[in-house]
């Protein structure tokens, strides 16, 4: 154990290229999280091309510093200018941005930067203490259980889509199918190649992904040409100083709130697809419920800074503890991540942590570092966002599309992945203004290959479909599916309160109790008699409320009946 | 109204899409082994896909016969041209790029494309040529020697770089 932990060291904190390389991914994921516009997945797709000559943790350890910068950089333009960087800093200007015009840009900054850095470590933490348990219960996943949670995966990546929910679906079908083409993962016959050889290697995953995102997302940057051709924050702006220790005494003074917004940041992350875009507002939401006087809120609160921050960068820890773990993507980032891994050979899953010890501590390591860095660099990068916003985006555009092209040549060095970035370009920018959310596809050209040798070993094994029912852990992830997939209605019939949206918890946490039941052991039966329990509990509480509302209601109505 | 149709000419791609990859899908060799076999996965996507088309297909169709119902920015979908000129111009400069590259190479192509799309999406004055020209040469040429010299990329030289090299 020591041994890996002093050789992931020495593979970070004592190599001065990692160190080099980690430190130039955290300036330049707080670069692109501060610039409106560009979003973090963009910056670690961008990323990519140059990690293709590294070691695999020298690629990792980049991709998480810019991860890492991203997530933090946001706040810097929300703040001085109230346009957020990026989605995961939207909450964040809220009460970020009124304390800074009410003459506290450096307690603002402050508060942000380190309610970023302390979110990010608890989330580190619970990283190195949730992802290797994680991972034994993931050792336990057949086949039928690992295809049930690629599909769990998908349902809720759509059923985030919101009121896009067939669009979501249509998107993630989608990707699975493009990640079909070109010679099938098990016998190696030819699929969709129409004849033509280089379509018989199939779509790489990074042009598609380049396309479909970064390309996409640069020509809706410049469609206004107006727009373009102005500098990125015409608002004026002055590098303020980030008051440190008044900002750190201040978040301590308010511990709760920290803890609890980084707990919302991780447990968001863990879920396959949920994002910080979400994580930050959810944890402003509660951060405001939780507040003795919530009337300060939007005026500059201290705490609704810190909550959004803390959030954002804890999620990043919930996202890595599901792609170390399972091998699932907790958002588009580390898809991409898990895209770098396998051009290394490397196929994260249950066994990852097992298989490839050293990189698995790297990675922990890496990302407790890049916390650190993060906040050493905010000073400088501050100073380097104010010059990089000077500059229009039309010109940004059109130096980075020339950079993607190099890059995804880079990869296998053809020039068929050029124009299958240019193919994907053109799919995904029209998808993206026909209202498709674009992240079920990428999540679908991830997890396509997967699903289906998952599916073909399990049909290996044995053709019982029913095996999928039977085996509790399967059947728990379908009826996480099931659930997920039905959130919109859900949420839907809350609004318009629907008597049925109230007893859908329940209902939920006793489906699942069902497999949990089924499964070996003393604990999770228990757990299982707990969620049956506390099932019970809100069924019987919900119908008490909904019966003292239908007496109100109809003593109403006989009052009135009686008055006319 | 707008959204709408736009939703059904989508939905009837789709459904072609499906039916395209359908029949292609009847080409896949099936070598016998037992298991999945290599059409199986594809086809059930497809068939999957098609439904949810379908079902696309019935909204779409349902909202037209309804014009009341909100039609979501619908405005910004208006003048097609104006709104995607800047779009069209890179698909097409890009496409142009990719067709010269084994001609000029990612160098010299590079800079073209990049001076010819500052020179499309900014203004076209005596200034910002001159600016152009500066960030085209200077960012294609750092982007072509980190790749080449420092990752150790072979970059396309192009066949006029390559006769000039003989």
């Amino acid at each position: 154990m020591w041994d890996i932990i002093l050789q992931a060291s020495n593979n970070i904190l004592f190599d001065p290229n990692t160190l080099l390389l980690m430190g130039i991914g955290v300036i330049a994921g707080l670069l692109t999280g501060a610039i409106p516009g560009f979003t973090i997945a963009m910056g670690v797709v961008l990323t990519l091309p140059f990690t293709f000559g590294m070691s695999a943790t020298q690629g990792v350890a980049t991709m998480i510093g810019v991860f890492v910068g991203g997530l933090s950089g946001g706040l810097m333009s929300g703040m001085l200018t109230g346009i957020p960087g990026t989605p995961s800093s939207v909450a964040t200007t809220f009460d970020g941005f009124p304390m800074a015009r009410n003459g506290k840009p450096g307690l603002a900054l402050g508060l942000g930067v380190w309610s970023s850095f302390f979110g990010g470590i608890i989330s580190a933490i619970l990283l190195v203490a949730l992802a290797p348990q994680l991972a034994v219960l993931g050792l336990e996943f057949g086949p039928w259980d690992y295809f049930s949670l690629i599909l769990f995966s998908l349902t809720i990546t759509a059923s985030l889509s919101g009121k896009a929910l067939l669009k979501g679906m249509i998107a993630g079908i989608l990707g699975l199918f493009f990640a079909t083409a070109g010679e099938d993962p098990i016998n190696g016959m030819a699929r969709f190649d129409f004849g033509w050889d280089p379509l018989l290697q199939g779509f790489a995953f990074l042009p598609v992904l380049i396309g479909l995102f970064a390309f996409s997302q640069l020509l809706s940057d410049i469609e206004d040409s107006k727009q373009a051709r102005r500098p990125l924050l015409e608002k004026s702006m002055s590098a303020a100083r980030i008051e440190h220790r008044q900002a750190i005494k201040m978040i301590f003074a308010r511990w709760g709130n920290l803890i609890r917004s980084s707990l919302i940041g991780v447990f968001t992350g863990v879920l396959p697809a949920a994002g910080s875009s979400i994580s930050n507002i959810l944890a402003y939401d509660q951060a405001k419920k939780a507040a003795p006087d919530d009337n300060t809120f939007g005026s500059g609160d201290p705490d609704g800074i810190i909550a959004p921050e803390a959030a954002n960068n804890a999620t990043a820890g919930g996202s890595l503890i599901t792609m170390m773990a399972l091998g699932i993507p907790g958002d588009v980032v580390t898809a991409v991540m898990i895209g770098a891994l396998m051009i290394h050979d490397i196929v994260p899953g249950p066994s990852f942590i097992s298989d490839q010890p050293v990189l698995a501590y790297s990675v922990f390591i890496a990302f407790f570092l890049a916390h650190f860095m993060m906040v050493g660099t905010q000073a400088l990068t501050l100073r380097l966002f104010l010059f990089a916003t000077r500059s229009p985006m039309y010109i940004l555009a059109a130096i980075i599309l020339a950079y993607c092209s190099i890059g995804v040549f880079s990869l296998h060095n053809v020039q068929f992945d050029m124009w299958v970035m240019l193919g994907f370009g053109v799919v995904g920018y029209t998808l993206r203004k026909l209202g498709f959310p674009l992240a079920p596809m990428i999540l679908g050209v991830v997890l396509g290959q997967i699903a289906e040798l998952n599916l073909s070993r399990a049909l290996s094994i044995s053709d019982d479909m029913t095996l999928f029912l039977s085996r509790p852990w399967s059947l728990f992830f379908l009826i996480l599916a099931i659930f997920s997939f039905s959130f919109p209605w859900y949420q839907e019939a809350i609004k318009l309160k629907r008597q049925w949206a109230s007893y859908f918890i329940p209902f939920a946490m006793t489906g699942l109790a069902l497999p949990l039941f089924l499964m070996q052991g003393s604990i999770r039966p228990i757990l299982a008699v707990g969620l049956i329990f506390a099932a019970l509990f809100i069924f019987w509480k919900t119908w008490k409320k909904n019966k003292l509302e239908k007496i109100r209601s109809k003593k109403d109505k006989n009052l009135n009946e009686k008055k006319t | 109204m707008i959204r709408a149709r736009q939703d059904l000419c989508v939905a009837i791609f789709l459904l072609m899409f499906c039916s395209v990859m359908l029949w292609a899908s009847y080409d896949i060799r099936d070598l016998g082994y037992p298991g999945l076999k290599p059409e199986t996965w594809p086809r059930f996507l497809l068939i999957l896909l098609s439904g949810l088309s379908a079902l696309y297909l019935i909204r779409s169709l349902k909202s037209l016969k309804n014009p009341e119902a909100p039609s979501e920015d619908a405005a910004a979908h208006l003048g097609f041209w104006s709104k995607y000129k800047n779009a069209v111009w890179c698909f097409a400069l890009f496409f142009l790029f990719l067709f010269s590259l084994d001609y000029i190479g990612m160098l010299i192509g590079g800079m073209l494309f990049v001076f010819s799309q500052l020179t499309v999406l900014g203004e076209f004055t005596r200034k910002n040529i001159i600016l152009h020209s500066i960030v085209a040469i200077i960012s294609v040429g750092l982007m072509w020697l980190i790749f080449t010299y420092s990752l150790r990329v072979h970059l396309p030289a192009g066949e006029i770089f390559a006769a000039w090299q003989v």
